[in-house]
């Protein structure tokens, strides 16, 4: 008699014969019988069937068996085909339960250091409670998706490595990113949906709500924040305290020298007077008739001598721009501060944030960009590299690119903060394909990247709608190049059919996300809709679909291992031969032509990126290995290299390696970087850093940086290159040294060097560069 | 006599990195691929260092 039955995980529970009969009972309807007692009656045949084998305690596994033998061999061949089928579905949930359960078990009691998944993204710390937490809901999300929301193609061709469906656990969320104009956000003042926040009346809180305009939508979107004209749009915060400032110097000069005893009220007032009047107001560049109309009334109206008037006017506009100055870099100085600090997505990271600026020639956006590089210059508080936001200088001939250019003092300032800092990034706007409609007065005519490289341009949805603002990236997902190009044996002809084939498989899948996301509704993204920052999203009712306004966005398709998958056809990769390069080209060429002929298709933006690769560049290679086994410089590293990249371990000159790789710059319209590895401290030459910049704009490259070592020292303070010892103070890696010794070095005590003591102070240190700037 | 305090016992430098566009200011936050290929870098040689290049 069977009493008992083992379960899979090893416990023994109450045999129940009704349970078996269910099973079967299932198994036939879905064929269409509908008959419980004939399941009853096979299910007696099973236990006999297993009791005749001497076994009492048989286990889950031992009675499907036998359900699948009785089945078969009583004539239901029907059942007992969806009893299989039933069966290997079961077990494929259950196998993807235990791998989560695996990789629980691993967040849960593994240090990142040796849990590869807690390291998966590397701004985000896995050890701290929320980083594991929201690995936790991440990893949860991601198998859903896998087993319930995705296609099966689409799921089996991710689960093996064909292609990689980015940001999985998103899936049925949200969209990647968006280029915020926050102009129109501050226009009248905007709710981060915690509360309403005023239109901003100075630099300072210009500064302050724009880092909580990257923070509020950084919880709508799974991607990173940017915000594209960033002094463009800093610039009138800067007319305001300008403005203010004047005022207030004014009275002080008419005080002291006129006697004026309200004098604050009266220098309102008399602003106010000829604003009305003239439609004039004291302006940063002080290039405008303002003082000459207010002289005419402080003399003739208010009968004050001519000449301690124009004493006081002077002082006014001298102090007003020293203390405009100073407090545009505080707001700059607390916004980088702040994007290293403010937490976002449950307190786990702070946002994934990019401003790109440079190209405003106005006086007022100059003051905002030369004091944005200053305080990137300066670094946080102990002088620590900053992480965030990644800068990007846009460069531009005629306005900063040539020395008669307006701010070319500012791009050389930038080149020289880049070789400190490591940012800016370089975008050129004068790129074949980044070139056209811009116009320098419209900052939505500007092309505008995201940190780590999306772009976003044309429009096919809506041609009248080519901006920067308001737009972004829906979803992107990437094929292995190298897979296919290994399965083809060199065989081109086999390797472009079975490439179209993948890129018809992520259309498809790109297509029933866009599905998914756009049947969402505006209360869904209470910030990036809610307060309309997408656009057209402020046309839109709260319990509205986002479907139509998100047709602004693109679908992306990316790819990875371009060397790799050049090296398995022809055995050479871009950086060896010109066959390769020519080959490259040509697949990455066809790559973005069916993005072009998809999206005439469809009325919508398909394109085509180089993709950012950091989870993904071992997973590949990793399949690929166990697959194919070892293939030299195809599989025989921990990672597949980025998108067009010529290897990072191939020796190359910087100017062949941008040679070679600006012309994928044209053909991957959803974004690319290129980087060159510079030796030594490229502060020590800037020269050079200039003219490799200069190389990547001759050789029409869109986005492009310049790598190189940037290690500090935490107890000496030394930023720079460290080998084995810091040059500084002498001390090996995590070696202790003595304070007397320390405090020699650093010429002052070491307690007394916290540095955000006196931020007015800090200001004043750093004025050196700011000389020479003009402004 | 007394003998100076020591200081930075433990303390590591840090070493900043770019990955796939971001900065990250520590090695142990890297997965095993970009360290690897971070590992792999090989410097770009630049040419005279007077801001001309050589061409190969
Ligand atoms: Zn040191």
């Amino acid at each position: 008699m069977i009493e008992t039955i083992i379960k899979r995980d090893g416990r023994a529970v109450p045999f129940s014969i009704d349970k078996i009969a269910n099973a079967i009972f299932q198994a036939a309807k879905a064929t269409g019988g509908n008959d419980y007692e004939e399941a009853l009656a096979l299910s007696q045949k099973v236990v006999d069937y297993i009791e005749s084998t001497g076994n009492t305690r048989p286990t889950v596994e031992e009675i499907q068996d036998a359900v699948e033998k009785i089945l078969i061999e009583s004539g239901h061949a029907r059942t007992a085909k969806k009893f299989i089928l039933y069966r290997s579905e079961r077990s494929r949930v259950r196998e993807m339960n235990t791998r989560l359960m695996k990789i629980y078990e691993g967040l849960t009691f593994k240090d990142a250091k040796e849990n590869d998944i807690k390291r998966e993204n590397a701004n985000i710390d896995g050890d701290t409670s929320m980083g594991t937490m929201l690995k936790y809901g991440s990893e949860g999300a991601k198998q859903f998706n896998e087993l319930y929301v995705l296609k099966p193609e689409h799921s089996k061709a991710h689960a093996e490595g064909d292609i990689h469906i980015h940001d999985l656990d998103f899936l049925t969320l949200t969209t990647t990113c968006c280029q915020i104009d926050i102009n129109k956000l501050f226009k009248g003042g905007f709710s981060t949906g915690h509360g309403f926040l005023r239109e901003p009346n100075d630099i300072s809180s210009y500064a302050a709500l724009a880092a909580i305009a990257i923070q509020s939508n950084q919880n709508d979107q799974h991607g990173g924040q940017s915000i594209p004209a960033f002094d463009t749009f800093l610039a009138p915060g800067v007319k305001k305290t300008y403005r203010r400032f004047y005022v207030s110097n004014l009275s002080k000069g008419l005080e002291l020298l006129c006697g004026f005893e309200d004098a604050f009220e009266a220098s309102k007032n008399l602003c106010l007077e000829v604003e009305g009047t003239y439609g004039l107001t004291p302006v940063f560049a002080n290039d405008n008739d303002y003082q000459a109309k207010e002289a005419d009334l402080l003399i003739n109206k208010y009968k004050l001598p001519e000449a301690n008037v124009r004493k006081a006017q002077s002082f006014a506009v001298k102090k007003a721009v020293k203390e405009t100055d100073k407090q545009t870099y505080q707001a700059m100085e607390a916004f980088v501060h702040n994007l290293n600090t403010m937490h976002s997505r449950a307190g786990a990271q702070v946002p994934f944030s990019s401003i790109t600026l440079g190209d405003d020639p106005s006086p007022e956006a100059r003051l905002v960009c030369k004091n944005f590089l200053l305080a990137t210059d300066a670094g946080l508080g102990n002088g620590e590299t900053a992480i965030f936001p990644v800068s990007i200088f846009r460069v531009k001939e005629g306005v900063n690119y040539n020395p008669a250019d307006p701010n070319y003092d500012l791009f050389k300032l930038a080149m020289k903060v880049s070789a400190k800092r490591l940012f800016p990034n370089f975008c050129f706007a004068d790129a074949t394909f980044n070139a056209p409609g811009y116009d320098v007065n419209d900052y939505n005519s500007k092309v505008a990247y995201m940190g780590c490289r999306t772009r976003v341009k044309a429009n096919v949805y809506d041609p009248t709608r080519q901006v920067t603002c308001g737009r972004g990236n829906l979803s992107f997902t990437s094929i292995n190049l190298p897979r296919i190009a290994i399965k083809a044996h060199g065989n081109t002809d086999i390797f472009f059919e079975e490439l179209d084939r993948k890129i018809d498989l992520v259309f498809d899948q790109l297509y029933d996300r866009f599905l998914i996301q756009g049947r969402r509704r505006v209360y869904n993204y209470p910030f990036l809709m809610g307060q309309g920052l997408w656009l057209d999203s402020d046309k839109l009712k709260p319990d509205d679909e986002v479907m139509e306004v998100l047709k602004h966005g693109t679908l992306t398709v990316g790819f990875i291992g371009l060397a790799e998958a050049l090296k398995a056809l022809i055995g050479s990769h871009h950086g060896e031969t010109q066959e390769a390069r020519n080959l490259g080209l040509e697949i990455v060429g066809h790559m973005r032509s069916r993005c072009d002929q998809k999206s005439q298709e469809e009325g919508m933006n398909y394109t085509l990126i180089a993709t950012p690769a950091e989870g993904l560049s071992g997973r590949f290679v990793r399949m690929d290995r166990e697959r194919y086994g070892v293939i030299p410089g195809v599989t025989d590293r921990a990672y597949y290299t980025n998108s067009f990249h010529v290897p990072v371990y191939f020796p190359i000159s910087a100017f062949e390696k941008i040679k070679i790789e600006g012309p994928y710059h044209n053909l991957t319209n959803a974004g690319h970087i290129s980087y060159i590895e510079m030796d030594g401290n490229p502060l020590d030459n800037l020269d050079a850093f200039e003219s490799v910049i200069r190389c990547m704009k001759d050789n029409n490259m869109g986005y492009a940086s310049i790598n190189h070592p940037v290690d500090r020292d935490p107890v000496c303070g030394y930023t720079g290159i460290i080998g084995d010892v810091c040059p500084r103070c002498g001390r090996h890696d995590g070696e202790a040294i003595s304070e007397e010794v320390l405090m020699k070095i650093k010429g002052y005590s070491t307690s007394v060097c916290s540095c955000d003591e006196n931020p007015l102070e800090e200001a004043d240190k750093v004025a050196h560069p700011v000389d020479i700037v003009e402004i | 006599m007394m003998e100076s305090k020591m200081v930075g016992e433990g303390v590591k430098f840090e070493r900043i990195r770019r990955i796939t566009g971001y900065l990250v200011g520590t090695l142990d936050r890297f997965n095993d691929a970009k360290y690897a290929e971070v590992n792999d870098r090989v410097k770009h040689s630049i040419g005279t260092g007077n801001g001309e290049f050589e061409e190969v």
